[in-house]
């Protein structure tokens, strides 16, 4: 369903975007997100562009079923291990309205419980597939996208994509992107978002990802774009058996950033790594929403997430890591390391482990604050004041993400951005 | 292979299932109307004030909505809940002259003996109203005041201090049963500790809803004044019936500078009951706030002591305990304003749920601009006793402030077959194994309380691990 408005003026208000799996209370602000989108943004198919490594073009497929499809057929072999019953579900209700258990007997489930209840009981695996930011946010990408690129690498085979998105004012330009890594295969998908200009541009991406048994996915995505721009980049991903996914998401630019993902760990030793790293400076905003979700056995998570806010800059991180019923053996573990550097900065976390098996591990942890006085006065003894210490983490996240760059255009990007968070950033890293 | 499990057998309540008729009681009508909040307040003979509060707080009940992000509380129709039953007694000083049924009732809770071996003060409440009310001579001698909160507002002297202070931590906007409280709420304590002045030993109020249907919204309200340090340790029950009962109390502690409250609570509900209590204190300059809280009961369960943190260097810490089994939805943790510089909160909760319950830990930490240099840690950890049952974490945090530190860790888990191995390899049985190891995971609770209250938890515990053996 798309609940999408537009309003009088032209823009889209998207609802509901990021939402957390199992909220928690409104007050806090924390539970999803409205992204308001100006009104006369164009679709800039043109500003999308994909590019194989040499050796990797067949993987651009004009199947433009072999999601779904993939999708479909996973769900029939997962078919069987449905949960036969749990404390609280439908079967409980129909019992409670002829009267034949008593009602204290029964656990009042929350409105996330129910639901979780239904993906373990009822829901195939193509109707509990989603992305991070939700299906009004997914549907109103896909609508910009032009057909989305299917990139299909087949069994055994092993490929390297890149994406790259360049807005411009007055467009928005969005990647659609289907990808399909076979079984045993890998794939090593590079997107670079970015777009420049002072006049307002929308950015993004809208990826769905099905890594098949024993392959390797592992995808990277820098976004550079200046202050002017929107940037949504949201991901679906399932993994099958013992296939293993890598996603880096390195958030620099762009006025106001909404990032999300979701994985479903639905195959035996599924796997999936989370490294996120971030920068919000001036006025900008970070909104990101992870979900992890553990159905298979002994299936391993991890989301690490480091970043450094400047300025007036507002950051929600929501993480979440849901083992459900049956993934017994699973292990998920969250971490997030965030340099508060200036006192306007609004930093907002929620860490979250939604837990119902038992054989299993989850752990979290949240590191807020300031440089330490300690570290502050040595750096002090070495002639840095305190506002140059925290602009030195500023400028090691910058130097970080130049330095790693995929490739020169992105680490151009990177420098352009340096260069309005520190003057003569350039420089010092060249 | 699946691992092997037998079943989960029922426990042994009986020590808190037990009921008495209603024989004298006055139960007014089910359900919630201005006419019921005005027979509520007449009764009472309240000063015009507190009945136009009442009527306020009715209206905002009926605007707002009730929570979406919780358990389901569809189950609770107050249409079908009566808010006020009136015991066949006035309240009493000396345990003699409380009926027999009543006096029965607190004695095989231990109520009385506990105030012979421990207690400087015991209020008893039963169903809506206080039947019995007592102080020790020497704590009375300090200046302290410990009386039902109704008797306090009759008095001349606490009237103003109570209009000035009653649901200002809590205001009846807050949520939709914080106005339903302040629409009916009855009986409950009023503490004033004066200043400088501190008790050696706790005083205690302890709750028992006998009354099938009915709701229960006592009002506690403590004043720590500066330099002051007080105990204040609350106990709950209730017998179990097949309909649901309500409980949605309200407490306001007030600490002042450099003062300290502990305040320790073991709400052992019965499994009918939704217990839709708040809790908030506010801490001023140097001042600490100590919350000992274990949750043991209940069908549905909201409950998060907030600590509003105003003064420069003012503390709070919150140590806490959830067991969720069977049928139940608890939905248990803490909420920390730190609103002043230098400002420290720590928190330290143990969830525990077996046989298809489910236990959830919900925080939020919130730093102010005003909080520079202040410091908060969270812990949590949780134990899945089996793979029926259900153990969440939400901790939230929002921080706006210069220098501060916020650390948060969870875990959650089960017992580890290791440690099982090591005990019965010691020859001790599984199910004691894993009593000891459960009993060793609250320990970070059950030391911080009073022995006989540590006991009770102890015992609670083991009541609720018997045939856990899975």
């Amino acid at each position: 369903m798309d609940r999408t408005s537009g309003n009088a003026s032209g823009a889209v208000a998207l609802t509901g975007v990021n939402a957390m799996p199992a909220p928690t209370w409104s007050w806090l602000k924390m539970n999803d997100t409205a992204v308001e989108i100006p009104a006369g943004l164009t679709p800039a198919p043109a500003a999308v562009s994909v590019e194989p490594a040499p050796g990797s073009a067949d993987v651009v497929s004009a199947n433009a079923d072999a999601f779904d499809d993939a999708l479909v057929a996973a769900g029939k072999r997962f078919a069987s291990r449905a949960r036969a019953s749990a404390p609280g579900d439908a079967r409980d209700h129909v019992a409670l309205a002829a009267g034949e258990v008593d009602p204290m007997d029964v656990p009042a489930l929350s409105r996330y419980q129910q639901g979780a209840v239904r993906v373990e009981e009822e829901l195939s695996v193509e109707e509990a597939f989603e992305t991070g930011m939700g299906a009004e946010a997914y549907g109103y990408l896909r609508s910009i996208g032009e057909r989305p690129c299917v990139l299909e690498v087949p069994s055994g085979a092993s490929a390297q994509v890149r994406v790259r998105v360049s807005g411009t004012p007055g467009t928005a330009s969005v990647a659609s992107v289907d990808v399909i890594a076979r079984r045993d295969s890998s794939l090593e998908l590079t997107v670079a978002l970015n777009g420049t200009g002072s006049e307002p541009g929308l950015i993004g991406a809208a990826m769905r990802v099905f890594a098949a048994a024993g392959s390797r996915v592992s995808i990277t995505t820098v976004q550079t774009a200046d202050d002017a721009f929107i940037s949504l980049d949201d991901a679906g991903i399932f993994v099958d058996e013992g296939a293993h996914v890598e996603v880096s998401h390195t958030v620099l630019g762009a006025g106001r950033s909404y990032t999300g993902l979701a994985a479903d760990l639905r195959g035996d030793a599924a796997r999936i790594d989370v490294d996120t790293s971030y920068l919000g400076a001036r006025e900008q905003v970070r909104d990101f929403n992870y979900q992890i979700r553990h159905l298979g056995r002994r299936t391993t998570s991890s989301m690490d997430a480091n970043g450094v806010l400047a300025g007036a800059s507002k950051k929600v991180l929501r993480g979440t890591i849901d083992l459900m019923h049956g993934c017994t053996g699973s292990e998920g573990a969250e971490r997030e390391t965030v340099l508060l550097a200036d006192e306007r900065v609004d930093n907002k976390t929620v860490p979250v482990i939604l837990c119902d098996e038992d054989d299993v591990a989850g752990n979290h942890g949240a590191t807020i604050g300031h440089v330490r006085p300690e570290q502050l006065f040595y750096l002090g003894c070495r002639g840095l004041s305190p506002e140059a210490a925290e602009a030195l983490f500023i400028s090691a996240k910058l130097e970080d993400a130049a330095l790693n760059a995929p490739d020169d255009e992105v680490r151009a990007n990177v420098i352009r951005l340096g260069e309005t968070v520190i003057p003569g950033f350039g420089e010092e890293i060249a | 292979m699946a691992k092997k499990r037998s079943e989960v057998a029922d426990i042994d309540r009986s020590l808190y299932d037990f009921t008495y008729g209603e024989e004298g009681f006055e139960r007014l009508d089910a359900g919630l109307t201005p006419d019921i909040v005005r027979e509520i307040s007449e009764r009472k003979e309240e000063p015009a004030w507190m009945l136009d509060f009442r009527l306020k707080s009715l209206e905002i009940y009926l605007k707002k909505s009730g929570p979406t992000w919780g358990p389901d509380i569809s189950g609770l129709d107050m249409d079908n809940i009566v808010t006020y039953v009136k015991p066949n007694t006035d309240q009493r000083s000396d345990w003699e002259s409380v009926p027999d049924d009543i006096k029965d009732t607190f004695e095989r809770l231990g109520i009385p003996e506990a105030e012979r071996s421990y207690l400087a003060g015991v209020g008893a409440q039963y169903d809506s109203e206080l039947v019995y009310h007592n102080m020790q001579d020497t704590a009375a001698k300090m200046g302290i005041v410990y009386s039902g909160i109704e008797e306090a507002l009759h008095e001349p002297k606490w009237e103003a201090l109570i209009r000035e202070r009653f649901m200002t931590l809590i205001p009846p906007t807050d949520h939709k049963f914080a106005a339903l409280h302040g629409a009916v709420w009855s009986g409950g304590s009023f503490v004033y500790v004066p200043a400088g002045t501190k008790l050696d030993f706790p005083l205690q109020s302890y709750f028992r809803l006998n009354a099938k249907g009915a709701g229960q919204f006592e009002h506690t309200l403590i004043i720590v004044e500066d330099d002051a340090d007080l105990h204040f340790i609350e106990g709950c029950s209730a017998p179990k019936y097949n309909v649901a009962n309500l409980h949605a109390g309200a407490v306001e502690l007030f600490v002042g500078r450099r003062a300290h409250l502990r305040y320790s609570t073991i709400e052992n509900w019965s499994k009918n009951m939704y217990n839709l209590n708040t809790k908030r204190a506010r801490v001023e300059e140097a001042g600490e706030i100590e919350w000992i809280s274990g949750s043991f009961g209940s069908h549905v369960g909201y409950l998060y002591p907030m600590s509003i943190l105003a003064g420069r260097r003012a503390k709070s810490s919150f140590t806490g305990i959830t067991f969720a089994g069977a049928g139940q939805n608890l939905d248990t943790g803490c909420k920390v304003v730190l609103a002043a510089p230098e400002t420290t909160a720590t928190v330290e909760t143990k969830g525990i749920s077996k046989g298809g319950g489910i236990q959830t830990f919900r925080s939020s930490i919130v730093a102010t601009p005003e909080a520079t240099g202040s410091a908060a840690t969270v812990s949590c950890s949780s134990l899945m006793l089996d793979a029926d049952s259900r153990s969440d974490t939400i901790p939230a945090m929002d921080i706006r402030a210069k220098n501060v530190d916020i650390g948060h860790e969870a875990t959650i888990g089960r017992i580890g077959d290791d440690k099982i191995f090591y005990l019965m390899s010691r020859g001790i049985s599984e199910e004691e194994a894993r009593t000891m190891i459960v009993n060793g995971f609250a320990s970070p609770v059950s030391k911080e309380l009073p022995l006989e209250y540590a006991v009770e938890m102890n015992n609670l515990i083991k009541l609720e691990m018997e045939g856990a053996v899975g």
